[in-house]
């Protein structure tokens, strides 16, 4: 028995049953298709996400928020408050942490000039925060420690809302009035743009923290914390020393669990991780059902060519054809056409994704493991659906068969 | 060669009596011999050419192909033995539709354990004069040169036995004593022939005639002067109207 000339004759008997064969390879074709596409943008996608959650907490950073919840939770007001004064004793306590940045935002908030209003987000800040942010500002200064210490009545101005309240005018020097509390432009922030939650940066006030908090807010408790660590390769151990000292600070009892958060960028990768694994498991799923359906259709397809084939079957055990033979040969055919959508599908996907990458300006590779497994599946699914036309060949009698 | 003793085949049929198609079957054919199966349609011609062609197991009895008992092998050896020593002429020829005269040739090959089978096919086509015709397909043929593309698969693997079941039934005078007269010619090279036919006339080209009546064999006897089939060939008038090109030249030179 010769496999490679039978291969020959299956690959031969596909191409002159076009029309079965292409349907065959229809299932596969989608399925895989589907594996790689996804696999690809999905791929894409959560590279695009991470480079921006790096982006804005950085690679070498610890965010501490008050309040034990999840981080898409928030921070719950009755939970353990965070102070500015411990955040910097764990600050001066940790060499390894360079410098710290309270977190605290008023999400919206009227702000006057005249006549003119805005709504704008108030965000404080120390007087690091030009360090700790990245961020600096294009005319006038960053507010300094003593105005920090002073709770001065100043501010930085996005460029979205100098642009609402001062049109073109210059807005360092001039007087705004956020609520009731008049603060003095002293400088214009760099503009950032939109963020990853689709937020526009730009339209918004930066001011003390101490500012913020008494003079605005009213409050004296921090929404949270970021902590940068000079060497990221000793981050998550920074992080494990903040959480020992924090819980010490609290005073909370081993079975008690955190009242604060820590975000770490180990952590980010995780929370990304959960998310892949939901696009990596449903949307496969999808492709399964596709790879499934196809296999289905090739197992109904190729009995009724056994079935229109029963004398060349009979003539082929007549010259020496064994039982298996007969097998080997449904089997191969039935693997051939669809391993054959299968590679027709991984190429597909690719280009798709490739396509809707351009589009949607994300980085996508080729998913080589994807296409791998598209045809590893499709040849299987091929080899599975044409064991049951295959039996059902190989049992024929050779007497019935040609007559 | 082949030794047939007391074999009765049986087909069963749901909720009725099982049909007897061959009873009490004994029967001799040495090494070389050109014999004819006649009889009647329903007369267990075919089914005892499936036996000694091991596509079919006897019910009771012997089968001894060189000696050895054959009816009691495994379907694998069956298959072997098909392959390497039995070859297959049919009525219909069943030959694949979509492959050339070559590939048609090579089928046996495919299912083949000798290692070396180049050129094998190629030389089968030559043995039954169709050189020319490799690459055709069978619509592209006439009904004689597709049964000698059959009968050049039943000889590719240089089998010892050829069974042929009305192979001239679908053919005209002409191609009929064509294949009659590549038997002839087998035969004298020593191969075993039999033919089951219901043609008098293809039976009196053979050496033996073997008659069955309702699965029994009714009468056996040696033909005392076969029928040449190359002789009637070369006596056959040209068909003016099958041959045109070379009957217009004959009309050319006749004085």
């Amino acid at each position: 028995m010769k496999t490679l000339p039978l291969l020959k004759g299956s690959l031969r008997t596909l191409a002159q049953h076009k029309v079965r064969s292409f349907f065959v390879t229809l299932g596969c074709l989608v399925g895989v298709a589907a594996l790689t596409w996804v696999v690809a943008i999905g791929r894409g996608a959560e590279r695009k996400i991470l480079t921006t959650v790096r982006q804005n907490v950085g690679a070498s950073a610890i965010i501490v928020a008050s309040g034990g919840g999840l981080m898409a939770g928030g921070a719950r007001t009755d939970a353990g408050r965070l102070t500015a004064d411990e955040v910097q004793a764990i600050a001066d306590a940790l060499p390894a942490v360079e410098i710290w940045e309270p977190l605290q935002t008023l999400d919206e908030a009227p702000v006057r000039r005249g006549e003119a209003t805005a709504l704008t987000r108030v965000v404080g800040s120390s007087e690091r925060g030009e360090r700790a942010w990245g961020r600096g500002v294009t005319r006038g200064e960053w507010f300094d420690a003593p105005a920090v210490a002073r709770s001065a009545r100043v501010a930085l101005i996005g460029e979205t809302t100098a642009r609402e309240l001062f049109g073109a005018e210059d807005p360092v020097g001039a007087e705004i009035l956020v609520g009731n509390v008049p603060l003095r432009v002293v400088g214009v922030l760099e503009p950032f743009g939109t963020d990853a939650h689709g937020m526009d940066r730009d339209a918004e006030l930066v001011v003390p923290i101490s500012t913020l908090m008494r003079r605005i807010m009213n409050v004296d408790s921090l929404a949270g914390a970021k902590l940068l660590v000079a060497d990221p390769d000793r981050v998550e151990e920074t992080a494990v020393e903040v959480r020992r000292m924090l819980r010490e600070r609290h005073a909370l009892p081993p079975e008690r669990a955190d009242d604060f958060h820590l975000i770490t960028p180990a952590q980010i990768e995780r929370m990304v991780g959960r998310a892949r694994a939901v696009l990596f498991v449903f949307l496969p799923l999808v492709a399964a059902v596709a790879l499934l359906a196809g296999g289905a259709v090739a197992a109904s397809l190729m009995l009724l060519s056994v079935a229109e084939r029963r004398g060349e079957i009979g003539l082929r055990r007549a010259v020496g054809a064994r039982a298996r033979d007969i097998a080997l040969q449904i089997v191969l055919e039935t693997a051939a056409m669809t391993l054959l959508g299968g590679a027709a599908g991984a190429a597909l996907g690719c280009a798709g994704a490739l396509a809707i990458a351009g589009k949607f300006g994300l980085d996508v590779a080729a998913p080589w493991g994807a296409a791998l497994l598209g045809l590893a599946l499709s040849t299987a699914i091929g080899v599975a659906a044409g064991a049951i036309p295959a039996r059902r060949a190989a049992a024929l009698h050779p007497v019935e068969a040609l007559r | 060669m082949i030794e047939l003793e007391k074999v009765d085949k049986a087909y069963a049929r749901p909720g009725a009596a099982p049909v007897e198609a061959l009873r009490d079957v004994s029967l001799g054919i040495g090494r070389g011999e050109l014999i004819a199966i006649v009889g009647a349609s329903g007369s267990g011609k075919s089914t005892l050419l499936n036996v000694l062609g091991l596509l079919d197991v006897p019910t009771r009895g012997a089968y001894r192909l060189d000696g050895a008992d054959v009816s009691a092998l495994d379907p694998e050896a069956q298959a072997r033995l098909r392959n390497e020593r039995i070859g297959f002429v049919f009525q219909a020829f069943r030959l694949l539709p979509r492959a050339s005269a070559l590939e048609n040739v090579e089928l046996p090959l495919l299912y083949s354990d000798r290692p070396r089978t180049n050129g094998l096919a190629r030389a089968a086509l030559e043995g039954v004069g169709l050189a020319d015709r490799v690459h055709h397909r069978p619509a592209e043929l006439s009904g004689g040169q597709q049964q000698r593309v059959a009968i050049a698969r039943a000889l590719v693997n240089g089998p010892d036995l050829l069974l042929a079941d009305e192979p001239t039934g679908n053919l005209d005078l002409r191609s009929a004593l064509e294949i009659l007269a590549i038997f002839q010619r087998l035969q004298a090279d020593g191969r075993t022939i039999v033919v089951v036919t219901h043609d008098a006339a293809v039976a009196a080209h053979c050496g033996r005639i073997a008659r069955l009546e309702v699965g029994r064999i009714v009468s056996d006897a040696p033909v005392s002067a076969p029928r040449d089939a190359a002789a009637a060939l070369r006596d056959l008038p040209l068909d003016i109207a099958a041959q045109p090109a070379q009957a217009s030249q004959a009309g050319r030179e006749a004085p």
